[in-house]
């Protein structure tokens, strides 16, 4: 492999990492507060991509208010998910990964009569190539870059910085000490499912213009997302982002260097090799 | 008192059922069931909706001129469609339940992964198949009711010839096509046939049909300096996302699909500028013969929108009415004897099945196979060619 073709290779890696770690973020933090894998995370990030389809391309508004409107229905989307899914069956683990899981073969089902049988697509937002570190990247994979890093310091500083960022902490350490101290878990875990949506939608809402959109679109990122909690530690949001660019990068830069199924096989590989030696990923606490 | 069922009852009920089968059989006779399994759905439903509603067309002109005269008896042709999403596990689904549960003799399969791994169903139950796929053995003396309907690779690689002679400045070929049967078996024959043509291939790689992000196979691709890069098999939403990456990656030179793809789909995800010069085989949209204006005419005023893959899409329906004209019965064998021998017409001219010298059996369909160019998004006739053999 050339030097250039290695900068282009992982410049395009961090690209696809950066939407890695977004949907990771949201599967991670829902795992952290609630211990449950949320299925549906896929079927969120396909439906941000069609509400960019909607309302972007089809009704002509300008994309980022199409991508904050993708951010706000489906975080409001998972917020009723939360009240009328999560809550009813008062968090069990095992009914709620089946509810989610059939919440998402729903969404991808229904996905076909109402979207239509043909893949879609959504027209370039960012056009044309740059010259970067004396190789061409497309403007709209460098794109994503710096607004998935805004959106990870957003969520960084949110779940830091303010009180509901508290007590979602406070949850994640200890559900049953936080509501002694007054706070509304169910509102919270509310919360964290909107969040956890929103992030999914952010990530469907940034690839629909680069890739091509059908109700089935979210599984591969979904899978991504989970090799990469897993990598990075189940509940961990730095691991998530560590996870996600490793991921991101092995992807790239090993498939091209090798071939795309070698780089899968890689990604296990490492996992396998890491979890030998820290069962609980890279940031993960032991159980 | 418990109630009885006296032998007298029984045998009433038994002559009842008796009557009521033979008179559903007699119904059941009236009409040719005939089942269609293919992607509705999904990345391949660019093919799959124009190959569905082509034969149902076809099949409903002919009911509307009355049906077809088998030995003095009409029979009506009837579609049994399913959606198999190019899953293949939903390909075997779909044609176990329509030989098992639907009782068709006669199916039409779009996709060679998928029509590879019904090979044992259709051939134990004697169906007939008349299938739009590539893959190895497909066409072969241990198929002998599989007629292939639409040119394969070894006709197809017919284009090679003549870009060698009209474009001589290209010189080195790479290959992106699915990594199935139908992705290994077409770029084989491909990459064979423009080897002996003297290209040189410069690249050889395959994807999984999930994928969207091809930019790492790409740059393995483009650090080999190709001037053109062939996507047999690929389907259109894949190679809108391929044509598109390359674009983005500085590929300047040609794209060829030898198979079959709906330039109009690409343009829609590569942008018409990324899809210009791009040479595909079976997607004409100008300049259209009279017969195919007219058949133009007819798809969009039932279907509401026009469909160019449709055009040779519509050969298993061609084919099959024809065959039964000819053979004057609705048993499979029979109509595969026909298929051997009958000359038909489809929209392109005539057509007949053959290609015994290549594959040993004469179930191959041949005829004037269309090439285009893609010119400001639309995809222009440059040349009609017959098969390197028939």
């Amino acid at each position: 492999m050339t030097p250039a073709l290695f900068v282009q290779s992982a410049v395009i890696g961090l690209s696809i990492g950066s939407i890695y770690i977004l949907m990771a973020l949201g599967l991670t933090l829902m795992f952290g507060m609630m211990h449950i894998i949320n299925f549906a995370h896929g079927a969120i990030y396909m439906l941000g991509a069609f509400v960019i389809y909607y309302v972007f391309f089809q009704w002509g508004v300008p994309y980022f208010a199409a991508f904050v409107l993708a951010m706000l229905l489906l975080g409001l989307f998972g917020y009723l998910v939360e009240r009328s899914i999560y809550r009813p069956i008062k968090g069990g683990v095992e009914p709620t990964l089946v509810a989610l899981l059939a919440l998402t073969t729903f969404l991808q089902a229904a996905g076909y009569p109402v979207f239509g049988p043909l893949d879609k697509h959504v027209p370039p937002v960012f056009a044309g190539t740059r010259n970067v570190l004396g190789v061409m990247i497309s403007v709209e994979r460098l794109m994503i870059i710096p607004v998935a890093g805004a959106l990870v310091v957003g969520l960084y500083l949110f779940i830091n910085k303010t009180r509901l960022g508290a007590a979602m902490r406070a949850i994640e350490q200890d559900k049953e000490a936080a509501a002694l101290q007054g706070i509304d878990v169910h509102v919270v875990n509310g919360l964290a499912f909107a969040v956890g949506f929103a992030l999914a939608a952010a990530s469907g809402a940034l690839m629909a213009p680069i890739f091509k959109l059908d109700p089935m679109m979210g599984e591969q990122p979904l899978l991504k997302a989970f090799i990469i909690i897993i990598l990075g530690g189940l509940g961990s949001i730095p691991g998530a982002i560590l996870g996600g660019l490793i991921l991101g990068l092995i992807d790239s830069i090993v498939a091209t260097a090798l071939g795309a199924e070698p780089a899968f096989l890689l990604s296990f590989v490492f996992i396998i090799l890491l979890l030998l030696f820290r069962p609980s990923g890279l940031f993960g606490h032991a159980a | 008192m418990r109630a009885g069922f006296s032998p007298n009852w029984a045998a009433l009920l038994g002559a009842a059922a008796l009557i009521a089968g033979s008179t559903g059989s007699g119904l059941a006779a009236d009409v040719i069931k005939f089942g269609i399994s293919t992607p509705l759905s999904g990345p391949a439903a660019p093919w799959g909706i124009p190959h569905k509603n082509a034969i149902e067309l076809i099949f409903d002109e002919t009911n509307a001129q009355g049906g077809l005269d088998v030995n003095g008896k009409k029979y009506k042709l009837d579609i049994v469609a399913y959606d198999h999403k190019y899953v293949i596990a939903e390909g075997v689904a779909t044609v176990n339940r329509l030989i098992a549960k639907d009782g068709v003799k006669y199916i039409s399969v779009l996709g060679g992964s998928v029509v590879k791994a019904i090979e044992e169903p259709v051939n134990e139950s004697r169906v007939l198949n008349l299938p739009l796929a590539y893959a190895d053995g497909l066409v072969s003396p241990k198929n002998p009711l599989t007629f292939h309907a639409f040119p394969s690779p070894p006709e197809t690689t017919a284009f090679w010839k003549w870009i060698k002679e009209k474009h001589p400045q290209i010189k080195r070929v790479a290959t992106l096509s699915p990594n199935d049967d139908t992705g290994w078996w077409s770029i084989k024959v491909e990459t064979n046939f423009v080897e002996k043509l003297g290209y040189q291939v410069a690249a050889k790689e395959f994807f999984e049909r999930s994928v969207t992000d091809f930019n790492p196979v790409l740059l393995r691709i483009l650090a080999q300096k190709p001037d053109i890069i062939s996507v047999n098999a690929a389907p259109a939403g894949s190679v809108g996302l391929i044509i598109k990456q390359a674009r983005e990656l500085g590929f300047k030179g040609r794209f060829v699909h030898i198979g079959q793809c709906d330039t109009s789909v690409v343009a829609g995800i590569a942008g018409k500028a990324n899809v210009e010069g791009m040479w595909v085989h079976g997607y004409v949209q100008t300049p259209l013969p009279e017969k195919i204006k007219s058949w133009q005419a007819r798809y969009t005023k039932r279907y509401g929108e026009w469909n160019a893959t449709s055009i040779d899409f519509a050969n298993p329906a061609f084919a099959f009415v024809a065959a039964v004209k000819k053979a004057q019965s609705v048993e499979p064998k029979k109509i595969a004897e026909a298929l051997r021998t009958v000359e038909f017409d489809n929209l392109w001219g005539k057509a007949h099945f053959g290609g015994k010298d290549y594959y040993g059996v004469g179930n191959q369909i041949i005829y004037p196979m269309p090439f285009s160019e893609v010119k400001d998004g639309v995809a222009n006739l440059v040349v009609q060619l017959l098969p390197p053999h028939d």
